[in-house]
């Protein structure tokens, strides 16, 4: 080992030119690697923060009874353990102003000031913090109070008997979709000002949320099923479920910044590959005069895996550092669009894990490489241009057995290392398979290219033989197929590369894409709830007429009705658990006609006209939680009368869609003379919503406003974060591909050196040169963006569909963009590393060679 | 000594077969010096190669010291030549990333062998004339001079048989004289057996035999009286002896 270790020292020491090359090449690999984990974890705590806020926590249970002795042990236990808790509880009440005006029906939030929220503020006005404002005696309000009572801030009212001062508005509240969407104006107050009123009693409705915030070393997912066992009936949700689209936003980024990690190492490990195995080439005849005096295989190979083990460290810890300097510098770069906090502290878990996966992926894909030095014969030294003999299969066999095994080893290897930085064992198995398919395909399509080539050239029509463009044409496609060509190499690689970072692409569409779709920015902020059917024409007039309102409203009408039966059976009381056990008591119900565009059905079909029997479409929630399935049929009671129903589908609604609310919908006619009461949603300009409550309110007195707007300005924030961090790192991404892939082509540069030398003393001038090697360039980058381009579309669908949910669509201008890209970065790398070559005199060149 | 027998070696590209060498018989006692001669394409490269153990036989049988090398391994080759062979090549083949020393004592070097070779490495750096240029790597050093390293890197291990493919081709005469005169002293002073490829029949003559191929045969296979081991040993100027 010892000789081995000095052999391969002395040779790296005076190739130090050539050596820098290569493990820039790991390094950029690593960096890349190491940059985009990086930017995953700061952006991911940016944006779970701003998720966090839609909460006002990380973890949230809600329930309807207060803890049990046993859930009150375990909240004191996770206290000790550095769990952070507040009560909130939200009930129903009657507050009266003083005299003899009537009293007003009112949602109460109660809250301990000093710790609410944990993530956000409540903004009141006047402005101050709720520590200061919400005493045992004093309120905050909603708007539309003041309104209805005719109140102004400092005015005295009584709450339970007990008289409380409105100390200002509350204009803003984070979690505002997260509690309890009930009817009435606002109230919030302090706990002790709730104990003071006396309002909650034995027997007294209401919901109780405990919100808590973990330390960054406990997971939340551990902390959640700690609780499940106990809170066997309670709702508990943690901050990635406040909203689909959020829930579903975070999901997805995180796959896909896993993905660009992966892709990054793939495509980091390929430049590293075809780097050595440059190396490796140029060193054929220094193996091959080794073994003539007397140097056995084993012995070579370990001296060229110990250079192989330093550089994939050096360029390791290289990679490392850069990336971890990127990272520092990336917040400055985006201050404009982000408030990310630049963090000096080392990650030491990152970056040995980086380094790790650079040494790994480096010997991985020099392995091939490596194990093709038993095949240097010694006789190289007397023949080195003729081509070997032809071997049988049994012997191609023989000698590829190890090439097949290092092959499978890659493979094997890359896969275990995606499932572990993806921290998904599915993750690795898809990328191990892309992998192995688009190494198979890529390989077929560059035999088939170079054979059809040769036969084109030997045996084609004489057109084709006799090419127009001349000897430049001829001689550059003959140079693809020539022995000792390594071009059946480079296209592999490249195609490769250019497959994983066109995918990275693809999928930042589709999913961006589809975010923009279930968040578009035209989202309902205003709700209006308790419409009557004599008020309906009639507000929806003023929504009409009253400015700042962007588009028409959605109205939808729903009748109270139970379920008595389903298939004949009552619903099982005993075994609903938590909120499944909402669908034992009324249910909001509504008919429609035709089955709306942001509604689909998963199972059954949809009803045309007006069908004789009543037909009814159920929400896949409902339907999973009450076992109800197409053919089901399904008892119905109202005040009015009692009505069978037959389940003909089963759907999805945009949750965004005020529909979304409604998980029952009938076919036209059943519903028909029931008492109906109707909602509302539409999209008012944030600063114009105060005035259409003051319309609303004047009008409509007893319809509640609900304002949304600050909750939606979240989720949109949120979403449009996702969709630039997504952008940015798919750039990161596709220009660490771009430069790698140049370097691939770019290390076959020793090839061209002896080749200009030759071609120059026939006579040829730069421009013959130039075109010589510009048609082997360009048909290498040309086939190769085709084919990753193919695979790419493959791949990325899969992706889309599989991971994340997404619509994937073809992308024509993509797919020929990156054909145009990988066959400019084809030529102008190629050139890039010998131009130099041209303007300068044969002998000069050969002597340094 | 060597022992060839029905020597056959064929390229077959799928495209073209070569025959390279048809059927060679040959035996060369130990310590004798044979030139191997012929015009280019005869196939006497590929001869000395096939001797050498650096190529692979179609057929036939190749002994040395008595030990069969046809059909051995890679492996076991490459201890067969470490032990029993010395090869000087026509474009000297040094390692061009080590040094002058480094590329002499590289033969130990891969035998895990070191101690007494690096006093010898530098000894025959000394008698080649260049132990001033140990620390040159081989772009800094003439042609003369790097033939003369590969001499001394050929020598170190004290090989039986010495294999030499044109090693004055590359050469002035004034270089390729003092090269020729360092192997005919090795052939004469240690017995060792010297198989020389040249087109050269100056330098052919001093060998105790030529051996003609032609065609991927041997034509002729001559003793010559006129060689340089039955000349008298007092030439002025001849180096020392390694």
């Amino acid at each position: 080992m010892r000789t081995a270790l000095r052999i391969a020292w002395r040779e790296a020491r005076a190739s130090r030119a050539k050596f820098v090359f290569v493990i820039l090449a790991v390094a950029a690999g690593v960096a890349c690697l190491t940059g985009v984990k990086g930017f995953t974890r700061v952006f991911q705590t940016m944006l779970s923060r701003e998720a966090r806020t839609l909460m006002a926590g990380d973890l949230m249970i809600r329930t309807f009874s207060l803890p049990t002795r046993e859930q009150q042990e375990l909240f004191d236990r996770l206290e000790r353990e550095g769990l952070q808790r507040t009560w909130i509880t939200e009930t129903i009440t009657m507050l009266s102003k003083s005299g003899d005006a009537p009293p007003v029906l009112i949602s109460v939030k109660a809250i301990d000031p000093k710790v609410y929220p944990f993530y956000g503020s409540v903004r009141l006005e006047p402005a101050q913090t709720l520590a200061d404002a919400l005493k045992p005696d004093t309120i905050a309000v909603s708007n539309d109070l003041l309104l209805r009572m005719e109140a102004r801030i400092g005015d005295s009212v009584r709450l339970g008997g007990q008289p409380f001062r409105i100390i200002g508005t509350v204009q803003s509240e984070p979690d505002r979709m997260t509690g309890s969407l009930n009817v009435g104006p606002r109230v919030m107050m302090s706990r002790e000002a709730i104990d003071r009123a006396g309002l909650m009693i034995a027997g007294s409705r209401a919901s109780e949320r405990f919100l808590f915030k973990a330390p960054p070393t406990i997971p939340i997912q551990r902390i959640r099923r700690r609780l499940q066992r106990v809170f066997d009936e309670a709702l508990i949700t943690d901050y990635t479920q406040t909203h689909p689209i959020v829930q579903n936003g975070l999901q997805r980024s995180s796959v896909f910044l896993s993905l660009v990690s992966l892709v990054a190492l793939i495509v980091g490990s390929l430049g590293v590959g075809m780097a050595m195995q440059a190396h490796l080439q140029q060193k054929l005849d220094s193996i091959a005069i080794m073994k003539c005096i007397g140097g056995r295989s084993s012995q070579i190979i370990r001296i060229y895996g110990l250079q192989t083990l330093g550089l994939g460290l050096a360029g390791g810890v290289l990679g490392v550092v850069l990336g971890g300097g990127v990272q520092m510098m990336f917040p400055a770069l985006i201050r404009r669009y982000f408030q990310v906090q630049a963090s000096w502290a080392v990650d030491w878990v990152s970056a040995l894990q980086g380094i790790l996966i650079g040494l790994l992926t480096t010997m991985l894909f020099t392995l091939p490489p490596l194990l093709s030095i038993r095949q240097v014969r010694p006789a190289l030294i007397f023949r080195r241009e003729m081509g070997e003999s032809r071997r049988n299969m049994r012997q191609w066999f023989e000698n590829m057995k190890a090439s097949i095994a290092a092959g499978t080893l890659i493979v094997l290897g890359i896969g275990a290392i995606a499932a572990w930085l993806a921290q998904s064992v599915r993750m690795g198995v898809y990328f191990a398979t892309a992998l192995l398919v688009s190494l198979a395909a890529l390989s077929g399509v560059a035999w088939a290219l170079l054979r059809g080539l040769h036969w084109l050239r030997e045996r084609g029509p004489r057109a084709i033989r006799r090419l127009p463009g001349g000897a430049e044409i001829r001689h550059g496609l003959a140079n693809l197929y020539r022995p000792g060509n390594h071009a059946g190499a480079v296209l592999v690689a490249m195609g490769v590369g250019v497959m994983f970072t066109l995918t990275v692409y693809l999928v930042q569409r589709g999913m961006v894409g589809e975010m923009v779709k279930s968040a578009p920015p035209g989202l309902p902020n205003v709700y209006l709830i308790d419409i009557t059917p004599a008020q309906h024409d009639a507000v929806m007039k003023l929504l009409k007429d009253e400015p700042g309102v962007a588009e028409a409203p959605d109205m939808i009408g729903t009748v109270a009705a139970k379920i008595v039966t389903i298939d004949g059976s009552p619903l099982p009381r005993e075994t609903l658990k938590g909120f499944a056990r909402r669908y034992l008591r009324t249910a909001a119900v509504t008919s429609v006609g035709e089955k709306p565009s942001y509604t689909q059905v998963t199972e059954g079909r949809w009803w045309t006209g007006r069908p004789a029997e009543a037909e009814l479409a159920v929400a896949d929630d409902a339907a999973r939680a009450l076992d109800i399935h197409v053919g089901s049929r399904i008892d119905w009671s109202t005040p009015s009368r009692k009505f069978t129903s037959k389940v003909v589908a089963i759907q999805k609604t945009e949750s965004v869609r005020l529909n979304a609310r409604v998980e029952f919908v009938f076919s036209p006619g059943v519903l028909d003379g029931l008492p109906t009461i109707y909602y509302a949603s539409v999209r008012v300009r944030p600063d114009l919503v105060g005035q259409l409550q003051t319309s609303i309110y004047r009008k409509f007195p007893t319809i509640t406003v609900v304002n949304v707007a600050d909750v939606l300005r979240i989720i949109q924030d949120v979403v449009n974060q996702i969709a630039v961090v997504v952008r940015l790192i798919s750039a990161f991404a596709l220009l660490a591909g771009a430069i790698i892939l140049a370097s691939s082509v770019a290390g076959q540069r020793f090839r061209r050196i002896r080749e200009v030398v030759v071609l120059k003393t026939l006579g040829a001038t730069r421009r013959s040169v130039v075109g010589v090697f510009s048609v082997e360039f360009l048909i290498l980058g040309l086939v190769a963006g085709l084919m990753g381009a193919i695979m790419a579309s493959i791949f990325a669908a899969l992706v889309l569909k599989r991971m994340m949910d997404a619509t994937p669509e073809i992308n024509w201008l993509a797919g020929l963009a990156c054909i145009g890209i990988t066959a400019a970065i084809a030529v102008t790398s190629g050139w890039a590393a010998s131009f130099q070559v041209l303007g300068r005199k044969p002998l000069e060149i050969l002597r340094e060679e | 000594m060597i022992s060839v027998s029905r020597l056959t070696r064929t390229i077959d590209t799928g495209t073209h077969r070569v025959e390279i060498l048809k059927g060679v018989d040959l035996e060369i006692p130990a310590g004798e010096f044979a030139a191997i001669m012929g015009p280019s394409g005869s196939g006497k490269s590929t001869l000395l190669g096939l001797l050498a153990g650096l190529d692979t036989a179609t057929s036939g049988s190749i002994l040395l010291d008595g030990q069969q090398i046809v059909g051995l391994s890679e492996d076991k080759l490459a201890v067969v030549r470490s032990r029993k062979i010395g090869f000087v090549f026509q474009a000297y083949n040094l390692i061009p990333t080590l040094t002058a020393e480094e590329n002499v004592l590289l033969p130990a070097e891969l035998q895990g062998l070191g101690g007494e070779y690096e006093q010898r490495g530098l000894d025959l750096l000394t008698r080649v004339g260049l132990s001033d240029r140990r620390d040159h790597y081989p772009v800094q050093l003439s042609g003369g001079e790097q033939q003369r390293v590969a001499l001394a890197r050929a020598f170190l291990m004290r090989p039986p048989i010495l294999f030499a493919d044109e090693p004055t081709g590359n050469l002035d005469s004034a270089n390729g004289k003092q090269v020729l005169d360092l192997l005919l002293d090795l052939n004469r002073v240690e017995g060792t057996t010297l198989v020389l490829v040249t087109h050269d029949r100056e330098l052919a003559g001093y060998a105790s035999r030529r051996i003609t191929l032609r065609d991927g045969l041997i034509v002729s296979d001559e003793s010559t009286a006129n060689s340089y081991a039955a000349q008298s040993a007092d030439n002025a100027g001849r180096p020392h002896s390694l």
